[in-house]
């Protein structure tokens, strides 16, 4: 299971964008897309490599906000609050949301659920 | 951990691997940064998550255009529909890179495989030829020719 490193490597032959040759696997990939629904058409075999460049700039696009809050923190290092932050803030993130806001039940930033 | 847990590929949520996800991320930073743990958890999960969408999306396309493969081009038009309008020409200026290099390993692949295009009868046929060319070799080189089992017993 370890070995993803070597096998995205293997498949993607270190296609990638501005970023370094990582690239994300291609047959993970469409493992997900599968099990993204109950009706799931076939894929197409292209199909996964533009989902690999588009979840690389997902990515960068969710970590740079995520980031730009860390900075406004005037702290170095990213926090998941700091992602919880970036999503709520960013409308194409709104289908997030509820991931984010699972994660961060346990925020100390939320006074009404300390019960009294 | 239940054996369950270790054999079964079917039940368990598929994810994004943690390694190479760490590294996209960690470049997309200045050096000194540092990521928690459970910030690059949450990353890889918003992103199976993203890819749970536009999957969706993509399939919607697809049916709506009646075809029944999810094409690169029902993609794009899913991450225009979700607002990631973005991203289109990026990823499919990849995609299109990608074409180029697959065509050029397959043109490598090609001046290999010409040289072989054959069936499996073909090569079996050709195998045999170069066999018999080969026995012709040997028999050439002795005195008496080797007698095949046939015409022995004829001459006893």
């Amino acid at each position: 299971m370890r070995q993803a490193g070597r096998y995205s490597g293997m498949l993607c032959g270190g296609l990638s964008g501005r970023s370094g040759p990582h690239s994300l696997p291609l047959a993970r990939i469409k493992k997900i897309m599968k099990k993204s629904g109950d009706d799931v058409k076939m894929i197409s075999g292209e199909a996964p490599i533009v989902f690999s460049k588009a979840c690389e700039l997902f990515i960068e696009e969710l970590t740079q906000r995520s980031w730009m809050v860390t900075m406004q923190g005037k702290r170095r290092t990213l926090h998941k609050d700091d992602v919880a932050s970036a999503v709520i803030a960013t409308d194409i993130f709104d289908f997030l949301v509820n991931l984010v806001d699972n994660n961060s039940s346990n925020s100390m930033d939320n006074p009404e659920d300390i019960s009294s | 951990m239940e054996p369950m847990d270790i054999v079964g590929k079917s039940k368990e949520d598929a994810s994004l691997p943690k390694a190479t996800m760490t590294k996209i991320i960690k470049e997309m930073l200045p050096p000194d940064v540092r990521v928690a743990r459970d910030a690059q958890d949450l990353l890889i999960e918003c992103c199976v998550e993203f890819i749970n969408l536009v999957s969706s999306e993509s399939n919607e396309v697809c049916s709506k255009e009646e075809k029944r493969t999810i094409a690169p081009e029902h993609v794009l038009k899913a991450l225009e529909v979700l607002g990631f309008g973005e991203y289109i020409e990026e990823v499919y200026a990849a995609y299109e890179q990608h074409k180029v290099e697959t065509t050029q390993d397959s043109l490598k692949g090609g001046k290999w495989s010409n040289g072989a295009e054959m069936t499996e009868e073909e090569a079996v046929a050709e195998q045999q030829r170069m066999f018999a060319e080969a026995r012709a070799r040997m028999n050439g080189g002795a005195i008496a020719p080797k007698q095949p089992e046939t015409d022995r017993s004829l001459e006893s």
